[in-house]
């Protein structure tokens, strides 16, 4: 397991809104993770993709960040989904029970076209 | 599980009805020849012509039920893989010499006793999984091959009894190995999945030319009858004590191969295997032991997993559980076609030998590949080095080595017991001091959660463990770390690894960690940080394959296991 500080991109293609996360998501940095998905969806953004495709690994403290991020999104009426679980990133979801929680897509073209 | 993409049926797929038939012959073909063993007991115990016959319908009947236990997929019983069944050399010493101790009555009632003893040993398996790795399993099998490829060319020779070379044998065996290696390399599809069998007819059929086959002398023995339910009136139960011990040896040395096998078969149906599912081992273990009480009941003998068919499912690709199902069948229609038991009690020599030696090639390099697929260190090279010789041994100094005192007989008598039981114990002894320990402190005020990764990722590499595994473990340790917070202390972390555990003790100063059972909602989790402490124990608890926590005077202490 590679070591890195998590870095969060943003894009947008068309009407989507597509947040890229890269590295390692834990109680150092989930706060900053929670802020940024709330300020977009506050800012009026109706269709999010979380693309976790570089995420290395995530905790408990990451998974709170995104169902937090998810209650937001359902208030402000807002489509907030994940794609691109890799493999040890899956086992986590699955070993949590979050594979129902969240909507999840393959990958972020099939998540971008669920929510254009 | 992947699967390998050069299987034409795996082995969840059910063939077409034509192909799963033919394969379904094919089995039946290769594992009449395991007959022999029945055959030359029924003759030892001087017993008439029908009633060898009915020793003959009745062990086809215990072929069929005993390959329909080991593929059945339950939690109880069956491997859930293709592995159908062979009487076995490995039960012929022991059964022979309770033969000549009580009769054939002594020789069932231990074949129902060492029945009782595998369906004991089955769940214990995985208790005593270190003391079988996976390399001696691959050990057993290339013994196996050796063993088969041996008694093939002293079937192609026609060499038994110390006899000269006869030259239609050599012919016959030619003939029919040529056909079956022509057809495995050379074609696909039809000609590849069937090889053996074509090998075998074309075999009769070369026997038959020069004078080895002969049709009336097998007929006769028969009688007119078509159909014939076989008599039981030579059936009786005896036990001795005395032969429990090679009874016990014998059932320990089946275990090992039905291990083997089974392992084996799961190698061959995923593309990605690494180590035996012991689940499937267990089952076809007691499998082995319910066959073994079924024919020891039913007037057989001692029966184990065959090698040779997992070998020929390799060469045709067809590993389908289906065509065990309907191996049973043919096989208990069979045993009431007194011809049909005729024709391949009767089968030559030669085609025997022929067949042998085909699906040993398979056998010994599946085997082989078993044993080298892990880094082979200095441990692992004495064991299997030294067990591979001493059953090599075994068989060029069998007449010195049977000169061991009785209960002796049994391991010094068989090169694969012998070369097993080697392989065992030199495990066992060479496994002290196998287990390595390592620990990293963490001071407080600079938790170094990338320095644990490290340290982990490093030992890992070091150790040769499963990268899965380790990040499994990793996670655990970060996670863990996130919930301890900064203990004022500071944190030690100490790892302890073997080839089969992973084991991580966090120590530090406070109260013991409490690990939930329970998941908590969504709800629960977003409510506050106390949720998301209770998802981190979940998240531990789900992630580790054991997990304790206890209070140790001021500090406090976190394991977790992890089976690798």
């Amino acid at each position: 397991m590679n070591t890195a500080a998590l870095t969060i991109g943003e894009s947008h293609e068309g009407n989507v809104c597509v947040v890229t996360l890269s590295g390692r998501v834990d109680s150092t940095n989930a706060n900053d993770l929670m802020a940024r998905l709330k300020a977009l969806i506050s800012s009026g953004e109706k269709s999010i993709v979380v693309d976790c495709g570089a995420v290395l690994y995530l905790t408990s403290a990451a998974f709170r960040a995104l169902l937090v991020a998810t209650d937001e999104a359902e208030r402000n009426a807002a489509k907030f989904v994940l794609c691109s679980l890799g493999g040890h990133v899956r086992e986590l979801f699955e070993m949590g029970g979050f594979l129902d929680v969240f909507s999840i897509y393959s990958s972020r073209a099939e998540a971008v076209a669920k929510l254009a | 599980m992947t699967r390998p993409p050069n299987l034409a049926y795996s082995v969840d797929e059910v063939p077409p009805f034509g192909i799963l038939i033919v394969s379904a012959i094919q089995h039946v073909a290769l594992m009449a020849i395991t007959l022999i063993f029945p055959l030359i007991l029924a003759r030892e115990a001087n017993l008439s012509e029908a009633q060898v016959l009915d020793v003959v319908s009745l062990s086809m009947l215990g072929l069929g039920v005993a390959t329909v236990f080991f593929c059945i997929r339950s939690h109880f019983i069956g491997s859930g893989y293709l592995s159908p069944a062979a009487y076995t050399a490995i039960y012929f010493g022991p059964s022979l010499f309770a033969l000549r101790r009580g009769g054939l009555e002594l020789v069932y009632g231990m074949t129902v006793t060492a029945g009782i003893i595998q369906i004991g040993v089955a769940p214990l398996l995985r208790r005593f999984r270190a003391l079988l790795p996976s390399e001696i399993a691959g050990l057993v099998i290339a013994i196996v091959g050796l063993s088969l490829a041996s008694l093939g060319v002293s079937y192609s020779l026609g060499i038994d009894n110390g006899q000269s070379i006869k030259p239609e044998y050599v012919l016959v065996a030619g003939v029919s190995l040529a056909t079956m290696c022509i057809l495995n390399i050379w074609t696909k599809g039809y000609g590849k999945m069937f090889c053996v069998l074509i090998g075998i007819a074309i075999g009769y059929i070369a026997s038959y030319a020069t004078g080895i086959l002969n049709f009336t002398a097998i007929f006769a023995a028969t009688g007119a009858q078509v159909i014939r339910l076989p008599h039981l009136d030579h059936i009786g139960w005896s036990f001795d004590a005395y032969l429990l011990a090679p009874f016990v040896v014998a059932a320990l040395a089946a275990t090992l191969r039905v291990m083997g096998d089974i392992s084996n078969a799961q190698r061959l149906n995923d593309a990605d295997w690494v180590r035996p599912n012991f689940a499937s081992l267990v089952g076809g273990v007691s499998a082995n032991g319910f066959a073994m009480i079924f024919c020891g009941l039913v007037g057989s003998f001692g029966i184990n997993s065959y090698s040779s068919s997992i070998g020929l499912s390799g060469a045709t690709g067809v590993t389908s559980r289906s065509v065990g199902y309907a191996v049973g069948v043919g096989f208990a229609i069979l045993a009431v076609f007194p011809s049909a038991a005729a024709i391949f009690a009767a089968m030559p020599p030669p085609v025997m030998g022929a067949a042998l030696f085909f699906t040993a090639a398979f056998v010994l390099t599946s085997g082989l590949q078993m044993i080298t697929a892990r880094m082979l260190d200095a441990r692992k090279n004495v064991v299997i080095g030294f067990s591979f010789a001493m059953a090599v041994v075994a068989d060029i100094y069998h007449n010195a080595l049977t000169a061991v005192p009785v209960v002796l007989q049994p391991i010094f008598g068989n090169s694969l017991v012998l070369g097993t039981v080697c392989a065992v114990v030199l495990n066992l002894i060479t496994r002290i001091g196998v287990r390595q320990r390592v620990s990293i402190e963490l001071a407080s005020g600079s938790i170094n959660r990338e320095a644990v990764e490290q340290f982990l990722s490093d030992n890992g590499a070091r150790w040769a463990a499963r990268r899965d595994v380790i990040n499994r473990a990793t996670f655990g340790v970060v996670q863990l770390l996130e919930v301890l917070g900064d203990p004022p202390d500071g944190v030690e972390v100490e790892a302890s690894f073997d080839e089969f555990n992973l084991d991580l003790c966090v120590r530090y100063a406070g109260v013991p960690l409490e690990i939930l059972e329970k998941k908590p909602t969504p709800r629960e989790i977003m409510a506050s940080e106390h949720g998301e402490r209770l998802l981190a124990g979940y998240l531990l608890r789900q992630s580790a394959d054991r997990i304790s926590s206890r209070q140790i005077g001021d500090s406090a202490e976190v394991t977790l296991h992890y089976d690798h």
